[in-house]
């Protein structure tokens, strides 16, 4: 049985590699780890490739475009939110 | 515990030990989640093309359990005194314990890795509804903000 709370932000860790041809796609992912005594949780997440050819090693980020998206539009709200009332505000004229 | 006896005591201490490995071998299997190859999917060929799908995994779980036990009950069915509970003797003790747990796990389509004749290509995929909800709630909220400016602007 564990005791205490463990919180891993683990590194980017390789996944199988493919090869298709002469091109070797090796994908990419980071996982935040918690571990409690009798709980865990998990949020395990794709980061990137890297595309080996011909000697030549390139990495193609995995973008969540839905995440980026999201946090945008929650970002964008909360800044009119906080301006809209600033501006109006007749103390500060 | 070992005791051949198999008290009460005993025997919960025993369930008990037996609830927490089992817990300890459940609470392992949400880490499973934590490998690269849960994100990523098997590599699949058609024709010229091979697509490896890429996701985002998030699994999560817990357990708990307890129990209490009581004084020697009398045969009337009421409690022992204090000062007769604190003496040990062999009538039986009573008591209960429960236990319960819960867990879930998500995934959701971040990309499509797709590789071909034209290189390797990373397209990503948008999930619409999950986008249209956080607009809907942006607008939603800086219209909330907007009706209690002018509210305020009208006392």
């Amino acid at each position: 049985m564990r005791s205490g709370i463990d919180i891993t932000w683990a590194r980017e860790v390789p996944a199988e590699p493919v090869t298709v041809g002469d091109v070797t796609v090796t994908p990419r992912a980071r996982a935040l780890v918690v571990r409690l005594p009798q709980a865990g949780f998990v949020w395990n997440r794709p980061v990137a490739v890297t595309v080996e050819r011909a000697g030549a090693v390139r990495r193609v980020p995995v973008v969540d475009i839905t995440r980026v998206l999201q946090l945008g539009l929650l970002g964008l709200g909360l800044a009119i939110g906080v301006a809209i009332p600033r501006r109006s505000d007749p103390k500060r004229r | 515990m070992t005791d051949s006896k198999g008290t009460p005591l005993d025997e919960a201490v025993s369930l008990i030990d037996k609830t927490r490995e089992q817990t300890a071998a459940m609470v392992e299997k949400i880490f499973a989640a934590a490998q690269p190859g849960a994100v990523y999917g098997q590599p699949i060929a058609s024709e010229t093309y091979t697509v490896i799908t890429a996701a985002e995994v998030t699994s999560g779980g817990g357990f708990g359990m307890g129990i209490g036990l009581g004084p020697p009950s009398r045969p009337g069915g009421t409690a022992a005194a204090t000062a007769d509970a604190a003496q040990p003797d062999d009538r039986q003790t009573g008591g209960g314990g429960g236990g319960g747990g819960g867990g879930g796990s998500m995934g959701r389509p971040v990309a499509v890795i797709a590789i071909g004749p034209d290189g390797v290509t990373v397209r990503p995929v948008v999930d619409v509804t999950k986008v249209a909800l956080a607009g809907l709630t942006a607008w939603a909220t800086m219209l909330a903000v907007l009706r209690a400016r002018r509210r305020a602007r009208r006392r």
